[in-house]
């Protein structure tokens, strides 16, 4: 005869018995797991990621000749030639200084239009004043000259500024090191770089003029002067190299600074200074992040480089 | 009654898998009292796991390239030494043919194995959906920006070659920067903007070019580069600059080609960071920097569009994620 407190008992053993099952195969996996450590030994213990590597920067000289191109620019483009010359310390550290200078300046399409309209705006104007009133779009010329007459002269492309060169010392450290296989059937050894420093950048930019002055008919007030700037300077790049003493070389490189790029008078009066206050000054310079990307070409020196153990 | 038996059999069954590790310990324990060299091939047996782990650290077998090679080798080493109970066997029963082997020497020889440039692919890409969702954003624009997110679906049919499809929604999150407003009060002068709804595209992508990089010498990872274009269609209205008060646009849809390049970084075979520069050039229709000199002719929307349409190339970064599907395959060669 079953009683209800032997069926409760069978029920609770019932319940018991898969909890103790899994707790000993939980216990058996802990013990299986410990056993797997193992000191590592054989061929491979201590073996570095990659053998015998060719350390192309390794107590190396390079010298990069290149040509820079300026990017995302508002009202002109600047093409610099210059080189880079540095000496690697390590495979993966060096210290050089990378110098350029602007060689080729072209107004964007921007600039051209403003100038196109500014021609135009002037030209009406002139004509209106000597011409009976009423003449179509006259007085619109004649009011937009004046507003604009202390951001624009009789030239726009000649009042914009420009980068001259830049001078910079620049540390280089080079964590990546790989290689590119290209169509299946070109292999070449690729580093990724990645610099910084202090750049020394020479400007011509629109001069300062005070108030009152600054009006296109005022003599001087369209005047261009030169000055130096300091502006970090960072980018990251990539070295493929052809042979032992020579890679081709592509940076991308950042100069954020402020600068009057075209020569307005934007900045300096009202909530802010947001709003402009008839003078050129150095608060109409604003911040531009200006960009690079160089294409080179870089001599090592010695021409042949250590190999890793 | 039945499940109690069988969760006791179960246990009795796990039970009996630690008691296998223990059995190697004593084993190696014995052999190291009797014989030196059985000792040493007893250690090396623990060093096919170490070897494999190496490998799989690297990015497993051919990821690793030079290190992975070097793994290949101590496995097979390890693979050997392994199999100790019948080399136990022939010692015990002819100690003149028990293999004598210095481990110590052997591993200061050099491997001399065949090491190809790039090895098997990390990650293969034939017969797999790549589903790639994106951030994008506007790189040659000074006026406008067409930031905006976007998702790409690819089928690769060869390991190099794929046609997909992507999408771009830019609908609310066009910028009109602050430089277009300086120029306009500086300068007088307007200049036409157009803003973007959305856009989609049918593409196709080569992948020439795949490689390594070995980080500070210690770690590696995998990349490799493509080639992407296609044709589409993309919306676009312009902004009404010159006459605000009368003028107000419709969306309207271009074709649009596109062009461009990206470089995808796996994190896992599965997984990959991409970054992607596209061009999508199609031909815009811009407000015209015209106003019609009476109210009656600025209201007719047959004045608000400029005559020609103008060639536009917008540039953008893309920059995401790419989740392969299915995650797992298989190498078709051994390595």
């Amino acid at each position: 005869m079953v009683t209800t407190s032997t069926m409760k008992k069978s029920a609770t053993s019932r319940r018991l018995l898969p909890v103790a099952a899994a707790a000993l195969a939980l216990l058996a996996v802990t013990e299986q797991a410990s056993a797997q450590e193992i000191p590592l030994t054989g061929p491979l213990a201590g073996a570095p990621a990659v053998r015998k590597m060719r350390l192309y920067r390794e107590g190396r000289l390079e010298l990069t000749p290149a040509v820079s191109f300026t990017l995302l620019d508002e009202y002109q483009r600047t093409i610099m030639a210059g080189a880079t010359l540095s000496y690697n310390f390590t495979d993966w550290l060096g210290f050089g200084v990378w110098g350029s200078f602007g060689v080729i300046k072209t107004p964007t399409d921007l600039s051209e239009q403003i100038q196109k309209t500014n021609s135009t705006r002037k030209s009406e104007a002139a004509t209106a004043k000597g011409a009976p009133a009423g003449t179509p779009g006259a007085n619109e010329a004649i009011i937009a000259d004046r507003l604009t007459s202390v951001n624009l002269g009789s030239d726009f492309r000649k009042q914009l500024a420009t980068i001259d060169w830049v001078a910079a010392p620049e540390l280089t450290v080079t964590p990546f090191r790989g290689k590119l296989a290209l169509f299946q059937s070109v292999y070449v050894d690729t580093d990724v770089h990645f610099f910084a420093g202090p750049a020394f950048v020479g400007l011509t930019e629109r001069k300062d003029c005070p108030a009152n002055s600054c009006n296109a008919g005022t003599a001087g007030a369209f005047t261009m002067v030169k000055r130096t700037t300091i502006a970090p300077m960072f980018g990251l790049g990539l070295s493929f190299f052809t042979n032992d003493w020579g890679a081709l070389t592509v940076d991308w490189r950042a100069l954020p600074f402020n600068w009057n790029a075209a020569g307005f008078d934007s900045r300096g009066k009202g909530p802010n200074q947001d709003f402009p206050d008839g003078r050129i000054s150095s608060e109409d310079r604003l911040f531009k992040f200006n960009q690079m990307l160089s294409v080179g070409y870089t001599l090592f020196l010695p021409t042949h480089p250590r190999i890793s153990p | 009654m039945n499940k109690t038996r069988i969760g006791l059999l179960l246990a009795a069954a796990l039970g009996v898998l630690p008691a296998s590790a223990w059995a190697q310990e004593q084993k190696k324990a014995a052999a190291g009292a009797t014989k030196a060299t059985d000792s040493k091939k007893a250690e090396a047996a623990p060093s096919k796991g170490d070897a494999d782990a190496t490998a799989g650290d690297a990015g497993n077998e051919a990821a690793a390239g030079d290190g992975a090679a070097a793994a290949e080798g101590a496995t097979e080493e390890g693979g050997d030494a392994a199999d100790d109970g019948g080399l136990e066997a022939i010692c015990k029963l002819d100690p003149a043919a028990c293999p004598k082997v210095d481990f110590d020497v052997e591993a200061k020889k050099a491997l001399g194995e065949q090491i190809y440039a790039v090895q098997q692919l990390y990650a293969l890409r034939v017969r797999r959906f790549e589903l790639n969702p994106y951030w994008s954003f506007s790189l040659n624009d000074q006026f406008v920006g067409h930031p905006g997110p976007g998702l790409a679906l690819n089928y690769y049919f060869t390991n190099v070659f794929a046609v997909g499809l992507n999408g771009n929604f830019y609908r609310y999150f066009n910028t009109d920067s602050k430089f277009n407003g300086d120029v306009r009060r500086a300068a007088r002068v307007g200049v036409p903007l157009n803003e973007y709804d959305w856009s989609a595209a049918l593409n196709f992508t080569y992948v020439p070019a795949y490689g390594k990089f070995a980080g500070f010498g210690d770690f590696i990872f995998q990349y490799d580069a493509y080639l992407v274009g296609g044709v589409g269609a993309l919306s676009t209205r312009p902004i009404a600059v010159f006459d605000p008060v009368y003028r107000n646009f419709n969306y309207s849809t271009k074709v649009a080609f596109n062009a461009g390049l990206g470089l995808r970084v796996f994190v896992y075979r599965w997984l990959a960071a991409v970054l992607e520069v596209r061009d999508y050039a199609y031909m815009e229709e811009l407000e015209n920097t015209q106003v019609a000199a009476t109210n009656e002719d600025r209201q007719k929307s047959s004045t608000w569009m400029s005559s020609k349409a103008r060639l536009t190339n917008n540039v953008q970064a893309q920059l995401g994620v790419s989740v392969f599907l299915p995650t797992s395959f298989d190498y078709r060669l051994p390595k």
